[in-house]
């Protein structure tokens, strides 16, 4: 599904991808976990195209998309959820919705029923201002947003920032129950470890710009010393 | 008493086509953060544009919908030539529209000479306005720069195309990793808001004498309108053209248009002391 390799890249005039290796199959929800500073959202940027690779390889389903511009990524089929959200605070929710349409011609410019299914919420609160929204509220909404551009690979960075732990528990419910019927394949940057036991299948470890280590989340749930020895500041 | 419906009518005036010119300036910085030193420059090539028109025995009307093609075409290609290589490097692009400001002025020249030009009145005719008598023609201006305005308006706040817009505006990235285009969107913006500089230029250009310099007397003031109302909501240059604009004619007719310059720029720099975003806000993100 994703593949990429050997990937370099730098942020702020210091390289902090230094020759990544990551893999990820179809359909599968994979967490890549790793101390702050470590490259995690750099790895995010730079699959998205906001930032360019410096050298290596990203291919989205045996397609090269290394340094394109980011709407051609996007309508290659990755959906970005960010960091912080960045949901557009002045604008309603439907507003905030249609955007992720745009890229369509104007007569398939609809929102899927579906996402007011998977986010009830959202679809009673249509003309509300998404600004006024509390933090677990403007996540489903950005990650609704990401949905509405119908990706094949939905990217989430740190989902679970401060958000209060029974919305962070409905999140990834949410989630699971979007992968079980659709199959969409999931990266999720995190580093709350119980979410990531709840929702991943696979974890990969990130140190110093590179993946150091990919095991399935159950042998974790065994031994965690990898999560302390990873995780641990 | 005649004098002074005269005078408000006058201001009126002013501040409509400015307010037509500052809008200009105010999407197309607030997309790209280019602060186009041409967009006088854009005025004048309108302006000139009914000099042309006229001078092919056209006379003004056609004018009205050339200018904004025509200009907004050259806007096209300036942002195609120029603007598109320096989206990373802003400072660069103020004197990169600076230089095309000094060329268009010198290719006026060049092709027209450096004196003022007069341009027949397309409505010669008075209409009486609450019992004085003012030129249809400038009743007229009033009207296209509304219509102008209201379209404008209309365009960003409820079409797919302004949502696009305010966008990018407010968080760029986002709405490129959703899939907007936002290179093709700074394209479209600039000619829109060159063409609605032509449009402006073209109007005036009957009740102004067309000189290669006019373009300064639309730019400086657009500029301050938007320091003065800011750049965060299309509602900003509404208030920054009114202020800056009917403080300008008001205190030009009481005194001299040197002291109402003073005046302007003093609030204006005061206000941007005081308030660095301007009156309504400046943009959400950066």
């Amino acid at each position: 599904m994703l593949k990429i390799s050997d990937l370099h890249a730098s942020y702020g005039g210091s390289l902090i991808l230094q020759g990544i290796d990551l893999s990820i199959k179809q359909g599968g929800i994979t967490a890549i976990m790793g101390r702050n500073g470590m490259g995690k959202t750099t790895l995010m940027k730079t699959i998205v195209g906001l930032l360019s690779p410096k050298s290596g390889r990203i291919e989205l389903a045996d397609e090269s998309i290394g340094g394109l511009k980011p709407h051609k990524i996007a309508a290659k089929g990755i959906g970005y959820v960010p960091q912080g959200r960045e949901i557009f605070s002045d604008f309603t929710v439907f507003e905030n919705l249609k955007l992720a349409t745009l890229r369509y011609p104007r007569k398939q410019r609809h929102i899927p029923d579906r996402i007011f299914e998977y986010f009830p919420i959202l679809g009673k609160r249509k003309n509300q201002r998404a600004g006024s929204f509390s933090g677990g509220e403007q996540q489903m909404l950005a990650m609704a947003r990401a949905l509405v551009t119908n990706p094949k690979l939905l990217l989430l960075d740190e989902p679970s920032e401060g958000i209060q732990p029974s919305i962070v528990q409905e999140i990834a419910r949410i989630l699971l129950d979007i992968n079980a019927k659709t199959g969409i394949t999931i990266v999720v940057v995190e580093q709350n470890v119980d979410m990531v036991f709840d929702l991943a299948d696979t974890c990969a470890f990130l140190e110093k710009g590179r993946i150091v280590e990919t095991c399935p989340v159950d042998d974790l749930r065994e031994d965690e010393s990898m999560i302390t020895r990873y995780m641990a500041v | 008493m005649t004098d002074l419906i005269i005078q408000i009518l006058n201001s009126m005036n002013f501040v409509l086509v400015l307010i037509m010119v500052a809008m200009g300036l105010m999407i197309i910085f607030g997309l790209m953060n280019v602060i186009n030193m041409a967009h006088g420059e854009f005025f004048l090539l309108g302006a000139y544009t009914v000099v042309m028109t006229n001078r092919l025995g056209l006379g003004f009307w056609p004018a009205l919908v050339l200018a904004p093609l025509v200009v907004g075409l050259i806007g096209m290609l300036i942002e195609y030539l120029c603007i598109r290589h320096l989206y990373q490097r802003p400072l660069d692009t103020i004197l990169a529209t600076w230089g095309v400001s000094l060329a268009i002025k010198q290719l006026i020249i060049i092709f027209f000479g450096p004196a003022g030009l007069t341009v027949a009145p397309p409505l010669p005719a008075m209409v009486s306005v609450a019992g004085v008598e003012y030129p249809a023609y400038r009743l007229f201006i009033m009207a296209i720069s509304l219509a102008i305005i209201a379209f404008t308006f209309y365009v960003f706040l409820r079409t797919d195309f302004g949502l696009g817009a305010r966008a990018v505006i407010a968080n760029r990235n986002m709405a490129a990793t959703l899939g907007i285009n936002t290179r093709r969107m700074y394209r479209t913006t600039f000619t829109f808001g060159a063409a609605l500089a032509g449009l402006a230029g073209a109007v005036m250009a009957p009740i102004m004498s067309c000189d290669p310099q006019m373009g300064l007397g639309f730019f400086i003031p657009a500029f301050l309108s938007i320091l003065v109302g800011g750049t965060g909501t299309l509602y900003g240059v509404l208030v920054g053209g009114t202020i800056v604009g009917g403080g300008d004619s008001l205190f030009s007719y009481h005194y001299s248009p040197v002291v109402a310059q003073v005046v302007i720029f003093s609030l204006a720099i005061i206000l941007i002391r005081i308030r660095p975003q301007g009156l309504l806000g400046g943009k959400n993100h950066e």
